[in-house]
């Protein structure tokens, strides 16, 4: 009995949502073209179609028309749905530009065909569809030229001269180049660091330059004895730093055998060592002055820079 | 230039004796001058040495020939596996009337008079000979037929074959460690020498050339007095110190003397070694070779001329680079002189 009283208005209901798509219409089609004469070949035909149906509806976009060759002399270009919510309706406006190639001998009205749309309304209990006609609709078209032109001799007259074209936007392809050119200059920067070229390679140092500018600050002083030891040791690192290692006395013939700019100062050389040896090991810095004084050194190491920057 | 101070002159004479060694070994020993000359500084510093090379380069005539060079009392034993530390010390045999006898053996029989000790193929030794050399040669001295025996003028020369380790013991690192030099030697590169050592009759016969030599080049007895005023002769300078205390913070600890060496990790290849004993000794060798050079003060160049042989056994190295030993310290001590500023 409960059961009963509850089942009635829920009949009720289903038939209420059942009826509603069976009384679903379309309420309206409408064509809408810019006009409909004064077209040529190739023109391209502009049409505005408005549908109006029922609210819920959905249009289904597999029944649209394909753009593409739509007869021999018709083509469709360019087909765009968009849909909105008017009112208690569901608008639909299709944006259709076709394109026509009939070459016409006198004006004539064309047909462009109808189609069909279908639209969907889904709902838990199954999906309802509505077909919406739109109709054919006609334009006319007009011949370009006479039937019978007047004759030419030339038969290049009859050819109209080829339209301009414009003089077109050059600045996205100098963008471009200019891009492309600044990332070629990264990369070769990049390859430069990579293979120690130019920029990015050490020179070779001149160390006996170092040395002779810093042994002959210590000659200028006034007394320049005391700093006997330090002229010694600059020159000692500008060897090191040309050999690439540690040179001691007895290295000296190897090193001025792979470096022979400076073999002219070999005995200069030797007498340098020769000092050097006994101011640090030997006897004291008093031998060593006395072997070559701190005068000569700045001699030897001028002699030595000049070596250096001519080699 | 170089002249001693007055009072010197027994240096400047024994010096010169010392070019007359060097020239007799060398007459006989072709092309090995950088040896001999290292042998000699082994013999000034009062030092044992080891040699060690290839088979048939001449180790044992070198050896046999500074002996005998030398003077002196001398014994020789070979090393072999079975070989105890009672073999050198006791001869055991049955005499004539079968009674057994026990008499002193290699080391003893010269009594204290023993002035080189020649062990040949020391590798093949067992440990326990190898300790028993440890004394004899950190010490000098030995107890036996419940005395002590002193050998004062004692030096212990040793080789070994660098090519087997099958059935060799590994010298303990505190022998190694008392050797002062660890000398490696090759066959001679100079033509002349290679052709004279394979044609010439004169090398094939080594007791006919061990003979030949003047016996007497050098007082064995005099050597430890020499040796002492060599070393307090030379001097040191404060520049020659600081390079020596350089080097030996660049020998231990690489990666921080900024010394980079292809393909090696220089923060974990040393693993020790290189004590102050061997440090010690590389400084004794080289104000011998100072002397030599005819200097009483010390240069760099003195130091280079010795520390591979003498410091390159005492650096122990990551077992992973141990094999490699071979390639890694020539390498290394190499860096080390081109790395360590001298003055």
């Amino acid at each position: 009995m409960r059961i009963r009283s509850l089942a009635a208005p829920a009949l009720f209901l289903a038939g209420l949502v059942l009826s509603g798509p069976a009384g679903a219409q379309v309420r309206s089609v409408e064509v809408r073209t810019p006009r409909p004469f004064g077209y040529f070949l190739g023109d391209l035909v502009h049409a505005d179609i408005d549908l109006v149906v029922e609210p819920g509806f959905r249009l289904q976009a597999a029944s649209l028309p394909k753009p593409g060759a739509l007869t021999y002399w018709l083509d469709l270009r360019d087909l765009d749905a968009t849909s909105a919510v008017d009112g208690d309706a569901q608008r639909v406006r299709l944006a259709l530009t076709y394109q026509t190639f009939y070459a016409a001998l006198d004006a004539r009205a064309l047909e462009i065909p109808g189609f069909t749309v279908t639209f969907v309304s889904e709902s838990d209990h199954g999906a309802t569809t509505l077909k919406a006609e739109v109709p054919a609709w006609s334009f006319n078209v007009s011949p370009l030229r006479e039937v019978q032109p007047p004759a030419r001799d030339d038969p290049r007259a009859y050819m109209r001269p080829d339209g301009q074209v414009g003089p077109g936007d050059p600045r996205p392809l100098l963008l471009g180049a200019a891009g492309s050119a600044a990332l070629a200059l990264a990369a070769s920067v990049a390859l430069a660091r990579d293979r120690a070229w130019w920029p990015f390679r050490v020179r070779a140092g001149r160390p006996f330059g170092r040395a002779a500018r810093r042994i002959r600050a210590l000659s200028r002083r006034p007394d320049p004895t005391p700093h006997h030891r330090d002229a010694l040791l600059a020159l000692h690192h500008a060897l090191d730093a040309a050999a690439g290692r540690r040179l001691l006395a007895d290295d000296l013939g190897d090193f001025l055998q792979a470096h022979p700019a400076y073999a002219a100062e070999g005995s200069s050389l030797a007498r340098f060592f020769e000092a050097s040896r006994r101011t640090f090991f030997g006897s004291g810095p008093e031998a060593g002055f006395a072997t070559l004084g701190v005068a000569d050194l700045a001699a030897l190491a001028r002699r030595l820079a000049r070596a250096e920057r001519a080699a | 230039m170089n002249q001693f101070r007055s009072g010197d002159a027994m240096l400047t004479d024994w010096r010169e004796a010392a070019g007359r060694f060097e020239a007799t070994v060398g007459a006989v020993v072709l092309g090995q001058a950088r040896a001999i000359r290292l042998l000699t500084i082994a013999l000034f510093a009062r030092g044992h040495v080891l040699l060690e090379g290839d088979v048939g380069v001449g180790k044992t005539t070198l050896l046999r020939a500074v002996a005998r060079a030398l003077g002196g009392a001398y014994a020789r034993v070979e090393g072999t596996v079975d070989m105890m530390p009672t073999d050198l010390v006791y001869h055991t045999y049955l005499a004539e009337d079968g009674r057994p006898r026990v008499e002193p053996g290699p080391v003893l029989r010269q009594s204290e008079d023993l002035s080189i000790f020649f062990f040949n193929e020391i590798n093949r030794a067992r440990p326990q000979v190898h300790a028993l050399l440890l004394r004899l040669m950190a010490e000098r001295t030995l107890t036996a037929f419940n005395r002590e025996y002193r050998f004062p003028n004692l030096q212990v020369f040793a080789d070994r074959n660098r090519v087997e380790r099958e059935e060799t013991f590994e010298l303990p690192a505190a022998a190694r460690d008392r050797f002062l030099m660890e000398i490696g030697l090759e066959a001679p590169r100079d033509a002349e020498a290679r052709r004279a050592l394979v044609f010439d009759p004169r090398f094939h016969d080594t007791d006919a050339l061990i003979a030949g030599i003047d016996g007497d080049v050098l007082d064995h007895a005099a050597l430890p007095g020499i040796a002492a005023a060599i070393q307090h002769g030379i001097q040191a300078s404060p520049a020659i110190e600081a390079y020596v205390i350089g080097l030996w913070a660049a020998l231990v600890r690489p990666g921080e003397a900024g010394i980079r060496l292809a393909g090696l990790d220089m923060e974990a290849l040393v693993q020790g070694g290189a004590s102050p004993r061997g440090v010690a000794f590389l400084v004794r060798a080289a104000r011998v070779r100072a002397w030599l050079e005819g200097r009483d003060w010390m240069v760099p160049e003195d130091i280079r001329a010795v520390f591979p042989e003498v410091m390159a056994h005492r650096v122990f190295l990551e077992p992973v680079y141990e094999m490699r030993r071979a390639a890694i310290m020539p390498e290394l001590c190499r860096a080390v002189f081109e790395t360590v500023p001298a003055p």
